[in-house]
Parts: C-alpha cells; sequence; structure tokens
C-alpha cells in the first residue's frame, strides 16, 4: 500500500518504516480498486515515470481509441502533481500539441489525495466533457463550439491513428 | 494540426520552472521552522521604521520569543501544528484527548467522501509524529520538544502533518457546509473552495481555514496583526471568539510565525 510514497520527498514514508509492507509496484495501483477504462504501470527502468493508457469513453467521439500516456513524477510528489501528457495524438480542447494537459486536478487543484487512478480517471472525464473555455488547442474548442461534426471527424482520425501508434 | 498552440504550453512551463526557481531559493535559505528568537529580532526587518517599532515595542510587552516557519504557503498549517504539539507535549490529558481525536478522524475523513486508500498514507504519518511527541516519552519535555524540531525539520514528515491539517479542514468546510459558504466571497462553492485553496499544499490560508481547523481540533488560537495599520497598537483577534488560546501566531501581510507569551 506504500507505492504511492515512493515519490514523497526527502525521504519516503515506505523506507522511513520498513519496506516490507510495500507491494510491487506494478502490481500496486490498478489491482486494488482499478477504474474501468485505464492501466497504468512504472517503467522498467524508472519507478518515477508510468506509462499509463486510457481507452476512449463510451458514446463519444474518443470511444475505441486507446491513448497512451506518460505521468512522470518527482520527488515532491505527492506534495505537488506529477507531469502528466499523451503520447498518442489527441485532437481535444484541452490538449497541447506536444500533448500536455490542461486540467486543473493537474494544476491549481491538485490534492495530495489524488493517485495515479484518480488522475487518469479526471482525464478520461475531461475527454468526455471538454472545456472549451479555457484552450489548448483553439481550433478544437472553435469546433466543439460551433462545428460538432467536423470536430469529430478530426477526433476520430485520432482514434484510428491510436490504433497504429 | 498546425494552429496548436504550442507557444502557450511553453510558456507554462516557463512560469513553472521560474516558480520552482523562487521556491528553492526560500527553501535553500529559510529552515522549515527555525529557532526560538528574542521577538525584537523583528526590529532588524523594519529598521528604523517608526511604525512597526513602536508596535513591536508594544507585542513585547506580551511576548517573549518568536520562532519563524518558511513562507511557503503552508505556514499557518505547520506553525499551528509545531505550537499546538508543543503545548500537547507539556499537557498530558490534552495530548491524550488529541490523540484520540486524531485517531478517529480518519474514518471520519472516510465518511465524508474522502479515498481512504491514500488518506491511510497521510493518517499513519501524522499518527506516528503524535507518538514520538508523547509528554510520557523518556527524557521528559526538553527531549520530546527537540524531537519535534527535528521532525518539523523533516520535509517528508513535516509536508505530511501539513497534508493531514488540510484534509481535516476541508473534511470541516464539507461537513458544515452551509454555515462555512457564508465566508466564501465571490462565486465559489464550498467544494470548488476545498479543491482549490485548502487541499493543494502550499495555497496560503485565510480566517475560514482557521476557524474551520481549530472547529475541527477544538483548539484556540490567537493571532496577533502586525501590520501598517493605525496605532501604535498590535491588534489581536481570537479563534473562535472567547475561547482561551492555545497556540500563539504572529501575523504580518501573507505570512505566519509562532509566539511565546511571557
Amino acid at each position: 500500500m506504500k507505492w504511492r510514497n515512493l515519490g514523497a520527498a526527502p525521504l519516503p514514508a515506505c523506507c522511513r518504516n520498513t519496506c516490507e509492507r510495500r507491494p510491487d509496484p506494478p502490481l500496486c495501483l490498478l489491482q486494488e480498486d482499478p477504474p474501468t477504462g485505464v492501466s497504468g504501470a512504472p517503467t522498467d527502468n524508472n519507478i518515477m515515470i508510468w506509462n499509463a493508457v486510457i481507452f476512449g469513453p463510451h458514446d463519444t467521439p474518443f470511444e475505441d481509441g486507446t491513448f497512451k500516456l506518460t505521468i512522470e513524477f518527482t520527488e515532491e510528489y505527492p506534495n505537488k502533481p506529477p507531469t502528466v501528457r499523451f503520447v498518442s495524438k489527441v485532437f481535444h480542447p484541452n490538449v497541447y500539441a506536444d500533448g500536455g494537459i490542461c486540467l486543473d486536478i493537474l494544476q491549481n487543484r491538485w490534492s495530495p489525495t489524488y493517485d495515479v487512478s484518480a488522475i487518469l480517471t479526471s482525464i478520461q472525464s475531461l475527454l468526455s466533457d471538454p472545456n472549451p473555455n479555457s484552450p489548448a488547442n483553439s481550433t478544437a474548442a472553435q469546433l466543439y463550439k460551433e462545428n460538432r461534426r467536423e470536430y469529430e471527424k478530426r477526433v476520430k482520425a485520432c482514434v484510428e491513428q491510436s490504433f497504429i501508434d | 494540426m498546425d494552429s496548436f498552440k504550442q507557444n502557450d504550453g511553453n510558456r507554462d512551463e516557463l512560469i513553472i520552472q521560474q516558480q520552482r526557481d523562487i521556491e528553492k531559493e526560500i527553501s535553500d535559505s529559510t529552515p522549515l521552522v527555525g529557532e526560538q528568537l528574542p521577538l525584537t529580532c523583528l526590529w532588524a526587518e523594519y529598521n528604523g521604521d517608526d511604525v512597526f517599532t513602536a508596535k513591536i515595542q508594544d507585542l513585547a510587552k506580551k511576548y517573549k520569543f518568536i520562532r519563524r516557519t518558511r513562507p511557503d504557503g503552508n505556514c499557518f498549517f505547520r506553525a499551528f501544528a509545531y505550537s499546538y504539539m508543543e503545548y500537547l507535549i507539556s499537557n498530558n490529558s490534552a495530548y491524550k484527548e488529541f490523540q484520540k481525536l486524531a485517531e478517529d478522524s480518519k474514518d471520519k475523513l472516510v465518511e465524508l467522501g474522502f479515498p481512504s486508500f491514500t488518506l491511510e498514507d497521510f493518517h499513519e504519518t501524522f499518527m506516528e509524529v503524535i507518538r514520538r511527541v508523547s509528554p510520557d516519552n523518556p527524557g521528559g519535555y526538553n527531549k520530546v520538544q527537540s524531537e519535534l524540531h527535528k521532525i518539523f525539520n523533516e520535509q517528508g514528515y513535516s509536508d505530511y502533518v501539513v497534508v493531514y491539517l488540510r484534509l481535516i479542514t476541508s473534511g470541516k468546510l464539507q461537513e458544515e457546509a452551509e454555515f462555512y459558504q457564508n465566508f466564501i466571497e465571490g462565486d465559489f462553492t464550498i467544494e470548488e473552495f476545498r479543491h482549490q485553496e485548502v487541499e493543494p499544499m502550499f495555497k496560503e490560508s485565510d480566517h475560514i481555514h482557521i476557524i474551520a481547523l481549530c472547529a475541527a481540533l477544538g483548539a484556540g488560537v490567537r493571532v496577533e496583526y502586525l501590520d501598517r495599520g493605525e496605532g501604535c497598537i498590535v491588534k489581536a483577534h481570537d479563534f473562535p471568539e472567547g475561547t482561551e488560546p492555545t497556540i500563539y501566531l504572529i501575523y504580518r501581510p501573507g505570512h505566519y510565525d509562532i509566539l511565546y507569551p511571557n
């Protein structure tokens, strides 16, 4: 259960106490209480960098897409949020060209109680409910508001691209 | 995809980098909680300023020492926790009462909807800190006090204590949302306020944080306000009003430190 403290500065709780209680890191997150449609695990050689996948939510143009992300923790986690980026191309009002995500809980509404499941679930709901008033991609925001069909077409192109990636 | 606004992303990163640099400068130069210093050391900060000199003189009649905390936005919570635990070390029955309250607080927060999986971490660490500053520990007050000081300057522990107090504060706001809604300016709902101004680390505290935390823990705080306001007297405010304080803090715009009454 102590996986979360891996990044706590400067001396993680898992080391302050004993390491015995800590399960293997890749197993500890999503087996406990796996939310649907997301998954993630640390990379083999660096526990501070996680790979994750979000499945496009049903009944949205993102449906069937498998979008890859990286989650990069610093030693300040959980006091500060990790950096989360889409690796897959995502056409969305709140996703920057470089995959960066404009989401309040990853910025000014970060709570130290958020774990990887909470982060991924929030990003998944952002896919369903974009916030076009705070655009990271102005074209996507504009199309979302004014030309939903074209928006959906562009999103679906990303969905198809996500199969190939 | 040429119309992606790449520049905005880069600008955000630059701002974040600059913030990091400033934070690092502060953390390199100021301990999380400093040593006890004579109150009159404040004079040096306001060298020659008549208003402040007079006010510090007034304050020095009531308080002998000050203990500074790092100005990182967590100063209220850190100062509160340190000062309260210092009081508890010398008051066995209050300590026992607080330990019980802290122990029970986790279930209460889970009931209020906080995620138990992650909450547990903070709660465990919080309880460990409380155990380590028990008045029953061998060595007496001085030994336990120096343990407290050590713990509060270890970032891992110190910040976890702050996190947990923020969660307790947030829980109280939620529990009595109807009452606390009256204190919130603007269009914020309690829910939004908790997520934006209470739970995130490094967010500064306002009266509403103080009131909610005091109410949740049954503690009393006196805050002395040292600012450029009229007169030569430093105004004090007790939270909750009419309660005998066990924690004394000095507030200078944007920052809280700990005070020690005569």
